[in-house]
């Protein structure tokens, strides 16, 4: 055995005591979920005030313009105060068709007046959670801690700001590195889920290393071990991934790095949780 | 520069693999530098450690992983060799200021002078209260007392005096040994 290979142990111990694995470098400071919405709303803001009326009126995404995409917005906030205040009919309906007739509303209205009713049912929403709240909210399909539903609200925020640039031609924005590293926590969070759902023969073991402020290393089981070296290698940047997840980028055009199996699998699981 | 990414996202993978690529290159750097295998391996664990907490001090446009690791070890092994040059210097003089148990030889009492005659040197190049007190308290063997009696300043003044003089002096003595050829 030479020196190095003796020596290899201590070193990776000495390291792993100084720093704990799986924990990014600088690290994003430790937000709440409602600190986080208020954070993608705020961004989100910013471009509407900058949008000209032209831009207003621009194709952003589905049948809507960017009017109709911010209802569209609106009528997601109002379903989730209804979630939130215990009404079971929005448990199960559909995101896109319960929200139609807010984006629809938004036709011939003066832009302003689609801003300010956005940014008041984003207040709305803020103001219907409170810190510690265990509660599980079901809303369009989904069960989730109102934690997480905000931070699916901030993603949905950030997914939408994304489609805006997009429709006007402004350069693509990521998330405050605070509300990434929520966001990409989330999604990691249900990627299992994701997997086990789609059945899309992923690996068992998955080595997901996200780069960049607001990523973090994450060890996955996605499956019982099958007996054989499946274990499989990902490195993503951290917003590309949340673009993956928002179902806003392919797996085939995404710039990632892998090595072993099954990587085809939790990329498409990863793109189907669709968090837009 | 993808590495340095994952070492920054907190993968142990990635260090693993940096260690296995080019631990040899910083164990060869710290080693033509310090002589000894196992001082060089206690630098390639700091180089290490240091690169797994932060990252970020390598910068990829500035040159390779590798030519930053050998960087690394080198200034971490000429720090040893300095902190060692230091303390060397200090026990050599301390052992000369301390008398010996058995007679002095020629060469001892040639040593002795040298050295007397440097800490009077030394001596002279304190500030005035600092001199005073160190030689009311080294040369005529007066107590912190007698020396605060005797140059008027309260107790504590006088103890202050001392200990700043010795720090000043420890500095001095310290440069003229390492400067001696």
């Amino acid at each position: 055995m030479t020196v190095l290979t003796q020596l290899r142990e201590r070193v990776l111990v000495a390291s792993l005591a100084a720093r704990e694995r799986g924990r990014p470098t600088p690290e994003a400071a430790s937000i709440s979920a409602s600190e986080a919405l208020s954070l993608a709303a705020a961004s989100f803001e910013r471009l509407l005030a900058g949008l000209s009326d032209e831009d207003w009126g621009l194709p952003a995404l589905r049948d809507l313009d960017v009017q109709g995409l911010v209802g569209h917005l609106i009528g997601v906030e109002r379903d989730v105060q209804r979630a939130l205040a215990g009404d079971e009919a929005v448990a199960d309906i559909d995101h896109i068709a319960s929200t139609q007739d807010a984006a629809r509303a938004q036709s011939g209205r003066p832009a302003a007046l689609t801003r300010e009713e956005w940014r008041g049912a984003v207040e709305d929403t803020l103001h219907a959670v409170h810190g510690g709240d265990e509660r599980v909210i079901s809303l369009h399909g989904m069960r989730l801690s109102v934690d997480a539903l905000l931070v699916v609200r901030a993603f949905e925020l950030w997914a939408h700001e994304n489609d805006i640039r997009l429709a006007v031609g402004a350069a693509p924005s990521s998330p405050e590195p605070s509300v990434l590293a929520l966001m990409t926590r989330l999604a990691v969070q249900l990627l299992p889920h994701a997997v086990s759902r789609t059945g899309t023969g992923a690996a068992t073991d998955l080595h997901l290393v996200l780069t960049g402020a607001g990523g973090g290393t994450y060890d996955l089981r996605l499956g019982p071990p099958r007996g054989e070296a499946d274990d499989l290698l990902l490195v993503v940047d951290a917003v590309d991934f949340c673009r993956l997840v928002a179902n806003r980028v392919a797996p085939a055009e995404l710039d990632v790095h892998l090595h072993g199996r099954g990587a085809d699998g939790v990329l498409a699981a990863a793109a189907s949780l669709a968090l837009d | 520069m993808l590495l340095a990414a994952r070492l920054a996202a907190g993968d142990e993978r990635a260090l693993e693999e940096v260690y296995d690529a080019l631990a040899g290159v910083a164990y060869r750097s710290a080693l033509q530098v310090l002589g000894r295998s196992e001082i060089a391996q206690d630098v390639v664990q700091d180089v290490f450690v240091e690169l797994w907490c932060h990252p970020e001090r390598y910068d990829a446009t500035l040159g390779s992983l590798s030519t930053f690791l050998a960087v690394c070890a080198r200034h971490r092994a000429v720090d040893l060799v300095r902190s060692d040059l230091r303390r060397a210097a200090r026990e050599e003089r301390r052992e000369r200021l301390i008398p010996s148990q058995r007679g002095p030889s020629p060469s001892d009492l040639v040593t002795e002078a040298e050295t007397a005659c440097a800490v009077r040197d030394a001596v002279q190049q304190l500030p005035d209260g600092q001199r005073e007190a160190v030689e009311l308290a080294y040369f005529r063997g007066l107590t912190y007392r007698d020396v605060a009696r005797i140059t008027g300043v309260p107790e504590g003044t006088a103890k202050s005096r001392l200990r700043l003089a010795l720090q000043h002096l420890e500095e001095l003595l310290d440069r003229q040994l390492l400067e001696a050829p």
